[in-house]
């Protein structure tokens, strides 16, 4: 049989970004990731509806103040973590690092008020159903933030080394992507940990 | 309203024969060796924990989960053989309980998902013209998970300590109050770890199919079985999280203590059934749907024409995936919820006939007129429509509550998953099995082994099942190990027992005749079957990188143009010392950029043993998680770690 030339990729980048399938992968860890946010969430808002009184009598609902103050920290991380991206694709190294380091700051500032804060809770996991959720949740959501930390510190350690530049700068949009994950996800949790008591 | 094929004439393509826009490629003999040496796979056995080829981990998922099969099925048999007379003492009712909860959930978690998703990795990326997965590693990786995970899960019945909970593994009878012992804590884990792997998948599936289509090959012109493919994977991504995250709270319940299943608590049992059901029901659709593909792929096939109602066929696999997630209540109308509620699951599980009967009928409409080739596979599709029809329509009675709740936890409900199960999935994989067989091994199957395998098991199957739907209507229940003489269920069951030592027989003559024809099978010729699609387009078995070009496609038939046309566009300009391939975009396929795909190594199996550290030791000692969390971590970066030269292009 004979062939013809169709179509010719040999001037096609090898540099891609968002149209890079490992992009379009870590949408996919998100949406899994997201779902099983969404099966926490709805497991704690059912024993929460089912519940005669929620949380257990003598206990208040758990306090605001950290939780929101690290809503804060989180939201402003992805900012940071935004600057960054930014900075490498002007071609500035030190810019990239400064906000990668920036960002992993305000990430650690994050686990240091959670673990404060979780310690300080009044009841255990094997208490109730209550402490168990709070527990679970709040663990899950303690080891993706380290899991981001962890890993953009790999890639602040690339950045050091020099791997990035304007072009070959795909580690970086897709660690941002599921930072931006990680960052987001205490809303749908914060919401309904915090919130969920009080307006019910 | 038969779709046409699109491509053009002869004579419209002869007039182009006068431009000289299109001078002819020749094979560079030297340029195919270097691509040869570029996407071969590492020998020997350290080279077996290495390779990242697409074909060679979906081939090594379809073997695994056909040696499942066998496995779960032998428990099948000795459950039969204690059932054929009443009062039979020939299983205790420990280890029947043993073998009716390993043979479900090897069935579904070892055998079903797996083997499906093992032909999708295998034909896939074949069939949309790729040289592999968009993520090779991390397909290697999905399978040691699933090794590992199912590995460990079987042994478990050989040392005795199998869960005995059922396949769902409803609480509180899964919790530790019923269930001591590490059974149900290698469940939890387990399915858990298992399902870790279909996820890695089913992200792969999508993200190869919609960025990695060859050139030209829009979402319109998509075989059906990639469809179906794409469907399932969708279905995982938003279905299997659910289990993960029902059994990680049992098993924190069964270790630490939390309160998520317990009543005194604050916990509610109900909860299990729905997060579970959430999953379990999908499931049996995700098991179906790249079944139903496959139903496609060889009717158009074997009738030589292109398939009737492409788009309503689509439609409708894309339908079932969607309604598939709305039905879940239906495993639970026993358990009194607002009747409401009740109706809404009872509608909805009646309206998933819908989809499914356009299909039906659209493969009807391709078939009518044709000349039909009655080959094994087509056979298999023949069967398949009687069984998983006659599944149907149990489906819309159990649909129904009134009738649900007589029939609930009885016999008919066993006829009746698997009528839909084996005459739904097993049976299309059997024919595809003997449809893409050439594309693993280069060989054919034994047609005349064939033949008999078809016969033996279609009769067997309705012999063993069919008796089953009187048993129920008479009130046997199921997940008994044995019943009273007086019943009067002993015939029945004797003729299900023979029914099933006949469908074992018809199992195994494909089993032999698949590894004796490694050996023995006739050499296959190009595109044995004449089929349409782009896996064929190819050697049998196909050289490491899949196509020597990435073609160029026009139609929904690409095969069949080139055969017509006696030409064929292709495109140029991947390199072939390193693996290249053409990202393209993801509704019209037009080309974006080029991918260059990792090569093989040794790191995704280490990621799998890190995390096998992980889900095994925390049955031990909680110390684990952080241990496996950070042995993860190193594994992942010496997995992604960039080696030098950096690449400069």
């Amino acid at each position: 049989m004979r062939q013809f030339a169709g179509t010719d990729v040999s001037g096609l980048t090898r540099f891609a970004k968002q149209t890079h399938p490992l992009y379009a992968g870590i949408i996919g860890l998100i949406a899994i990731e997201l779902t099983v946010v969404a099966m926490l969430v709805v497991s704690y808002s059912y024993l929460m509806l089912t519940a005669p009184e929620w949380p257990p009598a003598g206990l208040a609902p758990a306090p605001l103040l950290w939780p929101s103050v690290n809503l804060g920290l989180l939201l402003t991380s992805m900012v940071t973590m935004r600057w960054a991206g930014n900075r490498i694709t002007a071609g500035d190294r030190r810019g990239l690092i400064l906000g990668l380091l920036a960002s992993v700051s305000l990430h650690a500032l994050v686990l240091v008020f959670r673990a404060l804060e979780m310690a300080a809770y009044e009841f255990r996991w094997d208490d109730h159903a209550y402490g168990s959720l709070m527990w679970t949740i709040s663990g899950f959501h303690f080891t993706h933030v380290a899991s981001a930390i962890v890993g953009t510190l790999v890639v602040a350690i690339l950045a050091v080394k020099g791997y990035f530049t304007p072009e070959r700068q795909l580690g970086v949009v897709v660690d941002t992507l599921y930072w931006n994950f990680v960052s987001a996800a205490w809303i749908p949790f914060y919401l309904a940990l915090y919130w969920g008591p009080r307006l019910i | 309203m038969e779709e046409r094929r699109e491509a053009p004439t002869r004579e419209r393509r002869s007039e182009e024969h006068q431009e000289p826009l299109h001078p002819a490629i020749e094979d560079d003999a030297e340029e195919t060796r270097r691509l040869t040496e570029t996407w071969a796979a590492p020998t020997g056995f350290v080279g077996w924990f290495m390779p990242v080829n697409q074909r060679i981990i979906g081939r090594r998922f379809i073997v695994t989960a056909f040696v499942y099969f066998v496995l779960a099925g032998l428990l099948g048999i000795a459950m039969r053989l204690q059932l054929a007379a009443p009062e039979n003492d020939l299983l205790a009712p420990e280890i029947y309980n043993q073998f009716f909860t390993v043979h479900g959930t090897a069935m579904m978690f070892l055998f079903a998902i797996p083997v499906l998703e093992g032909f999708a990795l295998f034909v896939v990326p074949m069939m949309i013209g790729t040289r592999d997965m968009a993520f090779p590693r991390l397909n290697a990786f999905g399978y040691y998970v699933y090794l590992i995970g199912s590995g460990v899960f079987f042994l478990m019945l050989l040392v005795g300590m199998a869960p005995k909970a059922g396949w769902f593994n409803y609480v509180p009878l899964s919790g530790k109050l019923y269930e001591p012992g590490l059974g149900v804590d290698i469940w939890t884990t387990m399915i858990t770890f298992i399902e870790v792997s279909a996820l890695t998948a089913a992200v792969e599936l999508i993200v190869t199919i919609l960025k990695l289509r060859a050139p030209g090959m829009t979402l319109n012109r998509m075989p059906v079985f990639v469809w179906a493919s794409l469907v399932m994977a969708f279905m995982i991504v938003f279905a299997m999280p659910a289990i993960i995250v029902a059994s990680s709270l049992l098993i924190l319940d069964r270790l630490v203590g939390t309160g998520f299943f317990v009543p005194e608590m604050g916990g509610d049992p109900l909860l299990w059934q729905h997060l579970f059901w959430f999953f379990g029901h999908p499931e049996v659709y995700i098991i179906l749907v790249p079944a139903l593909g496959m139903v496609s792929t060889i009717i158009t096939t074997f009738c030589q024409r292109a398939l009737f109602g492409y788009t309503a066929i689509v439609m409708s696999i894309v339908a079932t995936g969607f309604v598939s997630f709305g039905l879940w209540v239906h495993h639970m109308f026993a358990t009194g919820l607002p009747h409401l509620g009740m109706s809404f699951f009872m509608a909805a599980s009646a309206l998933i006939a819908i989809p499914n009967g356009i299909q039906v009928f659209c493969w009807i409409a391709t078939m009518w007129g044709s000349r039909m080739r009655l080959a094994t596979p087509m056979l298999y599709v023949l069967g398949f429509f009687w069984v998983f029809v006659m599944g149907g329509l149990t489906g819309v009675m159990v649909a129904s509550i009134p009738f649900d709740l007589q029939v609930h936890d009885t016999y008919f409900l066993v006829a009746h998953f698997h009528y839909v199960l084996i005459g739904g999935s097993v049976m299309p994989v059997i024919g595809a099995l003997y449809y893409w067989y050439p594309q693993m091994t280069g060989r054919m199957m034994s047609e005349t082994a064939g033949k008999i395998s078809f016969g033996l098991v279609f009769v067997g199957f309705n012999v063993t099942f069919f008796p089953m739907h009187q048993l129920g209507l008479e009130g046997m229940p199921r997940r008994v190990y044995t019943y009273l003489e007086e019943t009067g269920w002993g015939e029945l069951n004797l003729v299900a027992t023979i029914g099933s030592v006949v469908l074992a027989a018809g199992f195994a003559t494909t089993m032999v005749n698949a590894l004796a024809s490694l050996r023995w099978g006739e050499t296959a010729r190009r595109n044995p079957w004449g089929a349409e699609t782009l896996e064929w387009a190819t050697e049998s078995p196909p050289p490491p990188y899949n196509q020597r070009h990435i073609p160029v496609v026009k139609s929904r038939e690409p095969v069949w143009d080139w055969r017509e046309e006696d030409e064929r566009p292709v495109v140029v300009g991947l390199r072939s010392d390193r693996r290249e391939v053409v990202v393209t975009s993801m509704l019209d396929a037009e080309p974006q950029a080029v991918q260059v795909l990792p090569g093989p190594t040794i790191w995704p199996f280490l990621s799998a043993l890190a995390a096998t550290v992980g889900f095994i030791g925390i049955l031990f000692h909680p110390v684990f998680f952080v241990v496996s969390f950070f042995l993860a971590f190193f594994s992942f970066v010496g997995w992604f770690w960039p080696r030098r030269p950096w690449q400069e292009d």
